[in-house]
């Protein structure tokens, strides 16, 4: 292998903690962000902790003021389904919960960072996910969710705790599998105030996220060669960026540097802000018809899938706010973890309010070693395959296991060639026996014995030939993306991502922003006056009026984001489907008749070209 | 043997041919909507032989000199349409699927709250699948041989 010059490497021998600080990454926050990386200890002594049994009710382990490190690991037997968190803000009343508010707001002006959202997610978005959005705001109503008041007493403590501790913690991590030495690097926030704070999908007391670097071995020395910044719950290989993949890597001093999200706090590899969306859960039936309905709607009739399901959001990761990181005012203070500190492997609760949130976007998380249910987390105990490094080699392992493929394939192709020599042989030789058995009616039995062995044996020798021919190709991939090894060369650092995350053009805009953007806020509403109108004024016409109202204001959308002719594309279809379907219904004898009719005559008049010749 | 000659001309798919008659059928049946109400109210006899309004309601007679008048309007913005549709223009496509789309509204409402006009419907359905064809897309260059979709 070809040494790589232009990056920091470290002695192989290097000790685990100066490993992590060696490449300890750079993170820029949104301007307005409320919280930033902590230590836990501070924030356990304030909670209280508490267990909700499978029956609904709760119980109170630990009250607030008394909880410790020591408290949070004790054992306690618990049946099976019971939930076991910590809550950092107790039940406000409603006068407590407004002075928060306004003690919030005037924090927000001491400190003066606004954040301001530009181009929201609904305006994005399109009529039909914000109608799925609506109906998601909705459901909060029956779903449990975190009070935004509990959002702002817990920035309140946060900045009060911060006061007396203003260092910014990570706790890292270094494991070593499959050749590979992995540092992470996990964050731990007070809250995740991203609904209430920055028009996300979901507020939580606590948060963790991660990012994770892959280091491998060469010549006594640990070089970096890939990067996974965790982004919400995915994870594969879309996660993972090549550390000299200059466009998605920003590195600051061999540092590699981070892009929070706002309230979020998902890690991007470029500044920007991220559109994406929240797939609501949906019931098997109706993903079926929903699947159904898209195979017709793009495959026949050729248009965009339909994504009504999908909750639109947007993750502001600008990096106009603070930065923490070495060479800074604001730089890390690391705390080295692994299995053996307790908090990590005996804590297996929720590290926040168990919001009673079904589809667990306003509970809080569970530590880094756990998922919300206890079980263990794919992101610690197998770090390589949170990025679909499993299937990939350190580069200095790569060519030898290359080489060790490529002789196996060599070997198996002289075996092949004996073999298929061998069988050629046989196949000849059944052959001519076959064709001797040939005018002996007595033979019968033998002759169709024969004939069946030959089919076998042609069969074997076909698969054999065809596994012979693959090789073939196989061993000139091989000595390609040999030759490409030896020789330093790399693939596309893009070739494993299947979905790139990219940040929207800053410099795109909406055609009528303004006014989309006036639209996106109050059209859902008026689309409910409209029904409320209907009900009251015209109710023998609801459905009709319905169904008007929303073609008018898909319509007046698709101007507005200058998708017009798409959308009268579309809609005019989707009528035409309906009228179809009316029209069948009301002659579906006359329409067979008439089928059945230009078939027949289709026919004939080909039949009879081909008879005049 | 001499060389065929290539056309230059954009070649028009047959189902523009479909859409451009089924226009004409449309037409047809707008204008005997435009003239059985005049017919039955004897106005080209009479002339106007009564009031329109009755308060500020219309009469029948005023409700069918009013529906008379909008599928008058309706036809000739369908001849409109045809000239841009046989000289394969942009707009035409764009203004002929909204159309479309206006008539077919007025035509479910129809059926569900008043009388059907299945022959309506019929053209309505043949011209919106028609013009949704890749091939008649291409022509009128609203899909591009590059585009998924259009």
């Amino acid at each position: 292998m070809k040494p790589i010059s232009d990056r920091i490497i470290a002695p192989a021998d290097t000790p685990d903690l100066e490993l992590l600080r060696k490449f300890e990454p750079v993170v820029y926050y949104t301007k307005g962000e409320q919280v930033y990386p902590a230590a836990v200890e501070y924030y356990v002594r304030e909670c209280s902790l508490r267990e909700h049994h499978p029956d609904g009710s709760e119980e109170l382990l630990v009250p607030q003021g008394q909880m410790s490190m020591e408290k949070l690991i004790e054992p306690r037997p618990a049946a099976f389904g019971t939930i076991r968190y910590l809550r950092f803000i107790e039940p406000l009343s409603l006068g407590e919960a407004a002075k928060v508010l306004a003690d919030q707001a005037a924090l927000r002006r001491q400190i003066g960072e606004y954040f301001r959202p530009g181009i929201g997610r609904l305006a994005r978005g399109g009529f039909l996910p914000r109608l799925a959005d609506g109906l998601f705001s909705l459901s909060f109503l029956l779903r449990g969710r975190v009070p935004a008041a509990d959002m702002a007493a817990a920035e309140l403590d946060y900045n009060a705790v911060r006061e007396e501790h203003p260092e910014y913690i990570y706790y890292g991590r270094v494991t070593r599998q499959a050749g590979w030495t992995v540092l992470q690097y996990w964050f731990f926030y007070y809250s995740n105030p991203w609904r209430s704070g920055f028009h996300g999908v979901n507020d939580h007391e606590s948060d963790w996220e991660m990012i994770s670097l892959y280091l491998y071995e060469d010549d006594g020395q640990l070089i970096p060669e890939w990067a996974a910044y965790a982004s919400h719950d995915f994870n594969g290989d879309d996660l993972r960026r090549r550390w000299d993949d200059k466009t998605e890597m920003t590195m600051e001093n061999g540092h590699p540097v981070v892009f929070a999200g706002a309230g979020s706090h998902a890690s991007y590899f470029r500044r920007g802000e991220y559109q994406d969306e929240v797939t609501l859960p949906q019931p098997d039936w109706l993903a079926a018809i929903i699947k159904g309905w898209n195979k017709l709607w793009t495959q026949t009739f050729g248009q965009e899938p339909v994504e009504a399901f999908h909750v639109p959001f947007v993750d502001y990761a600008r990096a106009d706010g603070l930065r923490i990181g070495p060479d800074g005012p604001n730089p890390w203070s690391p705390v080295l973890v692994d299995e053996t500190i307790p908090w990590v492997s005996q804590y297996r609760g929720l590290w926040g309010l168990f919001a009673r949130d079904p589809i667990s976007g306003e509970n809080a998380p569970a530590g880094p070693m756990y998922n919300r249910d206890g079980t263990p987390r794919g992101r610690w105990v197998d770090p390589l395959g949170f990025a679909g490094l499993d299937k990939v080699p350190p580069p200095p392992q790569a060519v030898h296991i290359l080489e060790q493929d490529s002789q196996e394939i060599s070997r198996r192709q002289r075996e092949l060639k004996a073999l298929i020599l061998e069988k050629v042989d046989l196949l000849q030789s059944m052959g001519m026996e076959l064709k001797g058995m040939e005018g002996n009616p007595h033979l019968a039995k033998q002759y169709a014995a024969q004939e069946k062995g030959i089919t076998k044996l042609a069969a074997e020798l076909r698969d054999l030939r065809k596994e012979q021919t693959e090789n073939v190709a196989l061993l000139e991939g091989f000595d390609r993306q040999l030759e490409r090894l030896r020789s330093g060369l790399k693939d596309d650092p893009h070739a494993h991502v299947k979905h790139l995350d990219a940040p929207d053009n800053p410099g795109e805009k909406l055609r009528f922003d303004r006014a989309a953007e006036t639209w996106a806020a109050v059209s859902l509403s008026l689309l409910l006056f409209v029904i409320a109108g209907l009900v009251f004024f015209a109710s023998h016409y609801v459905w009709a009026g319905l169904a008007l109202a929303l073609i008018f204001f898909v319509v007046i959308e698709s101007i507005l984001r200058g998708a017009f002719v798409e959308t009268v594309a579309w809609v005019t279809l989707v009528l035409a489907m309906v009228a179809a379907l009316i029209l069948f219904i009301h002659f579906w004898k006359w329409i067979i008749l008439a089928a059945l009719l230009v078939m027949g005559v289709s026919l004939m008049v080909q039949r009879l070209r081909e008879l005049a010749g | 043997m001499p060389r065929r000659k290539k056309s230059d001309k954009k070649k028009s798919p047959i189902a523009v041919s479909v859409i451009a008659v089924t226009i004409v059928v449309l037409f047809l049946i707008r204008l005997y909507q435009v003239y059985e109400p005049l017919i039955r109210h004897n106005f080209f006899k009479n002339g106007i032989g009564g009031p329109l309004f009755n308060g500020w309601s219309l009469t029948p007679l005023g409700s069918d000199l009013l529906s008379s008048v909008s599928y008058l309007l309706l036809s000739l913005a369908g001849i409109f349409v045809l000239i841009g549709f046989l000289r394969l223009q942009s707009w035409s496509w764009v203004l002929l699927m909204s159309w479309t789309g206006i008539s077919l509204v007025i035509s479910l409402v129809d059926y569900f709250y008043s009388h059907a006009n299945y022959a309506v419907m019929a053209s309505n359905v043949i011209i919106a699948f028609s013009l949704n064809l890749p091939g008649v897309q291409r022509v009128f260059n609203i899909r591009r041989d590059d585009e998924a979709h259009i």
